[in-house]
């Protein structure tokens, strides 16, 4: 058993902020690896040391593995935390963060090899004999011989990246004329986002539900499972909202679901976070795929189970037993998450980049924020458009809907559009207030961007007033101030 | 919660009872939620800051509405831009690699008559 003096994060935003949150509670010091274009972020002014591994391209930086290695022994840290995305299910970063001396905080990196890469997953949970998509996950990668089994497997088809996630490197083939084009987009994102093209084909189930098991191995050996959340709120297989635990399954189902997950990471002996993701449709489960590292919604689970799940990483990493000598508690209560992406709403959702203005996150009991970024700070095109998340936790589902509702109301975010009013348009939807929602659920809702709303009158007069004030004057145009809502012509309405 | 209203380089931003909306000089352009113009166009311009990907059209091609001309990327996610008009290419202003700014004009259809 080793306690670590120092971790170093290889990633960025509000993980990277979550992580240092932990190891801050910890006692332990932090070294961000971070890009040239990361500097004015609040996980660089929060970290104990900072190392700059390159230019903002990914490519140069956040996915380069020596540049990440070396940026760590430079910074003296003994461990590496790589969040999520980037390199966090690369098992040549685990491997060469070892060979430098350095404790990966993750799973091994056979056991990310193996249940990571999607094809020998499949494999494994062949052999368990746990349902499966039909699918084609072979080696010829040629265009060809993947629109050849396309069409053998039947349209709609589904490409992935098979190194992916974050619904990056995926898309939905529905007929033959359109799939080489959709085909080799997902072989360049795949390539872009995880450094390999390599892709693979399922069958593409029309009205399932996500549904996923948090998993986790602790350093005694033992797998167990923290229950399930369900993510079936996706645009582009990107997860907008995620909740834990899932409205949809029957005790049975949950049972039987979180055994093979469980069954599935004993296979490698898994050490640390993972999550087994399952659809649902007409009753019956497939296993989707494995992430073997921390998962963007890991804070849904975290409110209902009462664990920390970033610590739980890191004491596992240490050589400490988590769960062998504890009695797991049942869950309690209800949690949501909405992803607040940078991007247009009242224009299908294109990214919208710049300077952040004033950002305003509602506290209060139950409600947990978690951000990269604040005021002043620029969002810029190169990463990720998830600028935040928002999560809330109530004694029920209708109640924390209410209570999400009501934060989103509560949030301000200037200087780049959000999703929020997409948010909340979502959560009033009686598909969702069901808990009926499958993965089509956006694509069968909201395909078209949302109406531009007009302005009430009230809105109009407090903008113009607004206006009238603080508008820029000739020479010093862009000088940014705030209007107090205390100013005489605002009092009273 | 009390109604807040910043300038961020220019632009009036308002949140006012829970919705959040950005003022330009109403003497000029009035309010807007970031809408872009309604009116279809032959010309392609680039929704965000991001990248060109890919350009699937050259000089003088024909284009039918809803055909990819171009693919973008911005924030790791690639984007399609399709033409709103059935013509002919008849300018194209960018090429793989470029990095381009937000409202760049990047490639022109001319709209055939009658289609």
């Amino acid at each position: 058993m080793k306690k670590f003096k120092r971790i170093a994060i290889a990633n960025r935003g509000e993980v990277a902020v979550r992580i240092i949150h932990a190891c801050d509670e910890m006692g332990i010091e932090t070294v961000l690896l971070h890009s040239e274009a990361d500097v004015q972020t609040r996980a660089y002014r929060m970290a104990t040391k900072k190392v700059c591994i390159g230019p903002a391209s990914t490519a140069e930086s956040y996915l380069n593995i020596p540049a990440n290695v070396n940026g760590a022994l430079a910074g003296g840290a003994d461990a590496v935390h790589p969040g999520f995305g980037f390199l966090s299910e690369n098992a040549d970063f685990a491997e060469a963060c070892e060979k430098a001396g350095l404790i990966f905080i993750g799973p091994s990196p056979k056991a990310t090899r193996t249940l990571g890469d999607k094809v020998s997953c499949k494999e494994i949970a062949k052999k368990l004999g746990l349902p499966l998509v039909p699918g084609y996950e072979g080696e010829n990668q040629s265009v060809a011989v993947l629109l050849q089994e396309a069409e053998k497997i039947g349209f709609p088809v589904i490409v992935k990246a098979a190194a992916g996630g974050g619904g990056r490197g995926m898309k939905v083939l529905k007929s033959a004329g359109e799939a080489r084009e959709l085909i080799e987009s997902a072989q360049r994102e795949a390539h872009s986002a995880f450094g390999s093209p390599k892709v693979f084909l399922e069958k593409y189930l029309d009205h399932a539900k996500h549904i996923e098991f948090q998993i986790f191995g602790d350093a005694s050996g033992k797998v167990v499972h923290l229950q399930d959340r369900e993510c079936s709120v996706q645009r582009r297989h990107q997860k907008i909202i995620e909740e834990a635990l899932s409205p949809s399954l029957s005790i049975e189902q949950r049972r039987v679901m979180g055994e093979s997950a469980v069954r599935l990471a004993e296979q490698v002996g898994y050490r640390g976070a993972g999550t087994v993701e399952f659809l649902l449709q007409d009753g019956k489960y497939y296993l989707l795929e494995v992430n073997t590292r921390l998962q963007v919604e890991h804070t849904v689970t975290e409110m209902v189970m009462g664990v920390d799940l970033v610590k739980a990483q890191i004491l596992t990493a240490q050589g400490e037993p988590i769960f062998s000598d504890r009695q797991l508690v049942a869950p309690r209560g209800h949690s949501i998450e909405c992803r607040i992406y940078a991007e247009n709403p009242y224009q299908g959702g294109v990214p919208s980049t710049g300077l952040l203005g004033r950002v305003q996150w509602p506290e209060g009991p139950g409600r947990r924020f978690e951000y990269g970024f604040e005021d002043g700070d620029v969002i810029t095109s190169f990463y990720d458009s998830m600028i935040a998340k928002v999560i809330v936790w109530d004694e029920s589902r209708v109640r924390t809907i209410q209570k999400m509702k009501q934060v989103l109301r509560d949030s301000v975010v200037f200087g780049v559009h959000t999703n929020i009013p997409y948010l909340m348009e979502i959560l009033s939807h009686p598909e969702f207030v069901q808990g009926t929602m499958t993965t089509k659920f956006i694509e069968n809702h909201f395909s078209e961007p949302l109406r531009i709303p007009d302005l009430t009158a009230d809105e109009l007069q407090f903008a113009e007033a607004s206006w009238r004030q603080l508008k820029p004057q000739t020479v010093t145009a862009g000088e940014e101030s705030i209007l107090s809502p205390w100013t005489s012509y605002w009092r009273g309405i | 919660m009390m109604p807040i209203a910043q300038m961020v380089r220019g632009v009036l931003w308002v949140h006012f009872q829970g919705r959040t909306f950005i003022y330009e000089d109403p003497a000029e352009k009035n309010f807007s939620r970031g809408q872009s113009s309604g009116t279809k166009s032959g010309d392609l311009v680039s929704p965000m800051p991001g990248k060109i990907i890919k350009v699937l059209k050259s000089l003088g091609d024909p284009v039918n509405v809803g055909d990819v001309v171009l693919v973008m990327e911005a924030m790791k996610m690639e984007y399609s831009l399709k033409s709103e008009v059935t013509g002919e290419v008849t300018m194209i202003k960018c090429q793989v690699g470029d990095q381009v700014a937000l409202g760049k004009t990047l490639v022109q259809v001319k709209e055939k008559a009658g289609a």
